[in-house]
């Protein structure tokens, strides 16, 4: 009597449900990266996240597909459709054949039928597990106890990201703009300070004398 | 279900973004590609946690999508970048520092 072999032997309904998910995240995932329509490909790309979420869920991993919807299918995946919206450009020929890559992509083939051919091998069955298994209590019970540094630390990695975006994403012309704004106050400023050079020093005494008060 | 079979699908999911990243000119299908590979190892990592009864695979689930969210947020930035400088998205003119 083995527990284990009664717990890897799905149930119907749930092979259906899985396999159902499995052929469409696959077919969701192929046509995102074959279309030649950058705005097809994204809506590919979400319904490949929305069924990949499923999956989460068959997986026992609530948070984790709340998360996937939320995170992926909402957020990410709107910054995709903004820089669709922003650069859609009609490509002259989508894919390239460089011998290299092909044969790139024919090694990841071959790698994935051994795999097919291996991968039943050793694994464990699934356990029997509580019902509190993936929910946000006790996700968020290990995150903030057990690994409560990679949580800063990606809190650190996200304003990282979001300074480099700005940075990244900031307009040259703007910042030619506003140095040149700068100089033409500067000079202004010069000319005044020429002009009129006791109204200007005692403006700008003032706020020196302010705070010799404090 | 078995856990071999979301591993066989996690692999499928990696190469076919693998094969979008190595194969597409167009930038943005490229990220596209890496948010794919990034799902199919979440699936893994969500499969082995299941498998073995183990919440730690998914708070390592969690920290991927963080970075996933920031990735993407860099990576098209960047192009913006390049579309801003080189009016195009085409990987293979972007060729700035291969000279």
């Amino acid at each position: 009597m083995n527990p284990a072999a009664t717990a890897v032997t799905a149930s119907g309904g749930e092979q259906v449900v899985f396999w159902l998910l499995a052929s469409l995240t696959v077919f969701f995932a192929g046509l995102t990266m074959t279309r030649r329509n950058p705005v097809t490909a994204v809506m590919s790309l979400v319904g490949t996240f929305f069924c990949l979420a499923a999956i989460y869920a068959t997986l026992s991993a609530h948070f984790l597909a709340i998360l996937q919807v939320l995170v992926y299918a909402g957020a990410i995946m709107v910054l995709f459709i903004f820089v669709v919206m922003i650069l859609n450009r009609e490509e002259v020929s989508p894919v390239s054949w460089r011998p290299t890559r092909l044969v790139g992509v024919a090694g990841g083939v071959y790698l994935l039928v051994k795999f097919c051919q291996v991968s039943d091998l050793g694994l464990p069955a699934p356990v029997a597990i509580p019902d509190t298994f993936g929910t946000v209590g006790s996700i968020g019970d290990m995150l903030f106890r057990d690994f409560l540094y990679p949580f800063e630390a990606i809190s650190l990695l996200l304003l990282v990201a979001i300074v480099g975006g700005v940075i990244l994403s900031r307009s040259h012309r703007k910042e030619v703009d506003a140095e040149l704004a700068a100089a033409a106050r500067k000079e202004v400023h010069d000319r005044q300070l020429h002009d009129y050079p006791a109204t200007v020093d005692e403006a700008d005494a003032l706020p020196a004398s302010g705070g010799g008060h404090h | 279900m078995p856990t071999n079979y979301y591993l066989v699908l996690s692999f499928i999911l990696f190469l076919i973004g693998t094969g979008g990243v190595l194969m597409r000119r167009n930038t943005l299908i490229v990220l596209m590609g890496i948010e794919l590979q990034l799902n199919g190892g979440n699936l893994a990592m969500l499969a082995f946690s299941r498998a073995l009864g183990d919440e730690k695979g998914h708070v390592f689930a969690f920290l991927i999508i963080a970075l996933a969210a920031a990735e993407a947020a860099v990576g098209l930035a960047i192009l913006v970048g390049l579309f801003r400088g080189r009016q195009t998205v085409n990987l293979d003119e972007a060729t700035l520092m291969k000279r």
